[in-house]
């Protein structure tokens, strides 16, 4: 039987599809997981250049796989293969995420009703992962395709990306889109399959972390813009002396 | 001490029977008395000032379920609310949204509830061989008693079902009181329905795969119903069933 309407499901063609409900929840899930704690090391390694260039130069030689080449350079190539698969995560999680959009109108307008009449905390935060989520359609996969066509990475390499090429704009709406949408997510998904019954502590762990990794995040994109003004077309890539 | 503040209450009012009648906010003013409850004043209010204010209430001891409403932006009991709560001596009360509304505060949580419990079968389904009424019934585990009695002390007051973003979305939804029903019966040893059946019902976009965590109805139950346990615990084992 389903609920909606008392007819036993047999008799309703396309209707018996109730375990792809369960798999697209746990898609939704893993897939949020792994974007989350994707951008959590991602954030990190960028943030890299505020211990200065050469700190940043190593974690990219190191994430390149530099220690395969007799060089001790890496591969860019690694950048391009990474980035591919993390669009394709990426489509997953909106895939299956869209269920929860309120696509038709009179559905936006009962969520605002909703939240204009009622005061809960844990609603108000799945609206702003919404809007950022919303956001993120279109600019995370500009982010992508950019490291999928131009993977070079470097102290000077990424400076010229952010100041010389303009990428300072997206980064800037990027940043808090997407720790916002992804802090909140973990925190969500945590709750949702019973990982944790200790909500009050999660909260201030996520709420401190959308503040610490926006901090770190924002001093790197400064911190390239600084490195990116002193340098002249055409970039020459930083070596270690 | 409160004694003898001056309380305001914004009442929403509209007698949907009446047709020239427009929803419209509605403030009165009250002395407060000692442990007074929301249910009090408002029934004072009606006694003493307007006695066309509509609201329901039964038991005055968060029983029934039926004073249930939105007060300063969260849906509970009024019966359960002192008005000693709130410092400022403002109290805004609404009727709880999703609900059919009869008028003023009172919303028809009866006809929801009666709905829901026709659509997902809510009333125990006696095993085949259970149906002799001359045959004495097999006692039950009192760990399993236990179990069903937590879940049998939902009041259905309707304030998961207003609590809920989801289910106001989304229309379909089972919601939190559905969940905790269908719980309920699947932990029963008497009824005959196996994990199978219960799964067509709310294994789908309509039961735990359509709730978002929100989380609304955990945080406004005034019986402090165990909702985002029980919600996990059915989509966890529908998740590993189901696939």
């Amino acid at each position: 039987m389903t609920v909606r309407t008392l007819l036993p499901e047999t008799s309703i063609p396309g209707i018996v599809g109730h375990p792809w409900s369960a798999k697209a929840d746990k898609i939704q899930s893993v897939t949020g997981i792994l974007l989350g704690c994707f951008l959590l090391a991602h954030l990190h390694f960028e943030s890299s250049i505020l211990l200065g260039k050469e700190a940043f130069y190593q974690v990219v030689q190191i994430l390149e796989g530099g220690m395969f080449s007799e060089t001790g350079h890496g591969f860019p190539v690694v950048t391009k293969v990474f980035s591919v698969f993390i669009l394709i995560v990426v489509m997953l999680h909106a895939a299956v995420a869209l269920r929860r959009f309120p696509a038709q109108l009179g559905q936006w307008r009962a969520l605002r009703r909703h939240m204009n009449g009622i005061n809960h905390k844990d609603s108000h935060a799945w609206f702003w992962q919404l809007v950022t989520g919303f956001i993120l359609f279109f600019l995370a996969p500009v982010h992508i395709f950019t490291m999928i066509t131009n993977p070079e990475i470097g102290p000077h390499l990424s400076a010229e990306r952010v100041y010389h090429a303009n990428a300072w704009l997206l980064y800037a709406l990027l940043l808090p889109a997407v720790v916002v949408h992804a802090m909140i997510g973990l925190y969500r998904v945590a709750v949702k399959w019973g990982l944790t019954a200790n909500r009050r502590g999660l909260r201030k762990i996520i709420k401190v972390l959308i503040i610490y990794l926006i901090v770190i995040g924002s001093l790197s994109l400064i911190s390239y813009l600084i490195i990116g003004s002193d340098l002249t077309l055409p970039i020459q890539p930083f070596v270690p002396e | 001490m409160s004694q003898g503040r001056t309380l305001t209450f914004n009442i929403f009012r509209y007698d949907p029977q009446e047709p020239d009648d427009k929803p419209k906010m509605v403030k009165y003013q009250i002395e407060e008395t000692p442990g007074m409850t929301v249910f009090i004043a408002l029934n004072m209010l009606r006694e003493l000032q307007d006695t066309s204010l509509q609201f329901d209430f039964v038991c005055r001891a968060g029983i029934c379920g039926s004073c249930a409403m939105v007060i300063n932006g969260f849906p509970t009991l009024a019966c359960r609310t002192l008005t000693s709560k709130y410092p400022k001596g403002e109290i805004t009360l609404m009727p709880l949204p999703g609900f059919e509304l009869i008028g003023d505060l009172s919303v028809n949580t009866g006809k929801f509830m009666r709905e829901l419990a026709e659509r997902l079968k809510l009333w125990l389904q006696p095993n085949a061989d259970d149906v002799d009424v001359h045959r004495l019934e097999a006692p039950m585990d009192p760990e399993e008693a236990a179990k069903l009695y937590e879940l049998e002390r939902c009041v259905e007051c309707g304030v998961c079902v207003s609590a809920c973003a989801t289910k106001q979305m989304r229309d379909s939804f089972v919601g939190a009181v559905g969940m905790m029903k269908i719980a309920r019966f699947e932990l029963d040893s008497r009824d005959e329905r196996t994990v199978e059946d219960f799964y067509h019902v709310i294994g789908n976009q309509d039961g735990v795969f359509g709730c978002m965590t929100l989380l609304g109805c955990q945080d406004n139950c005034p019986k402090d119903l165990p909702h985002m346990q029980q919600i996990a615990y059915l989509r966890r084992k529908m998740a590993v069933a189901l696939v």
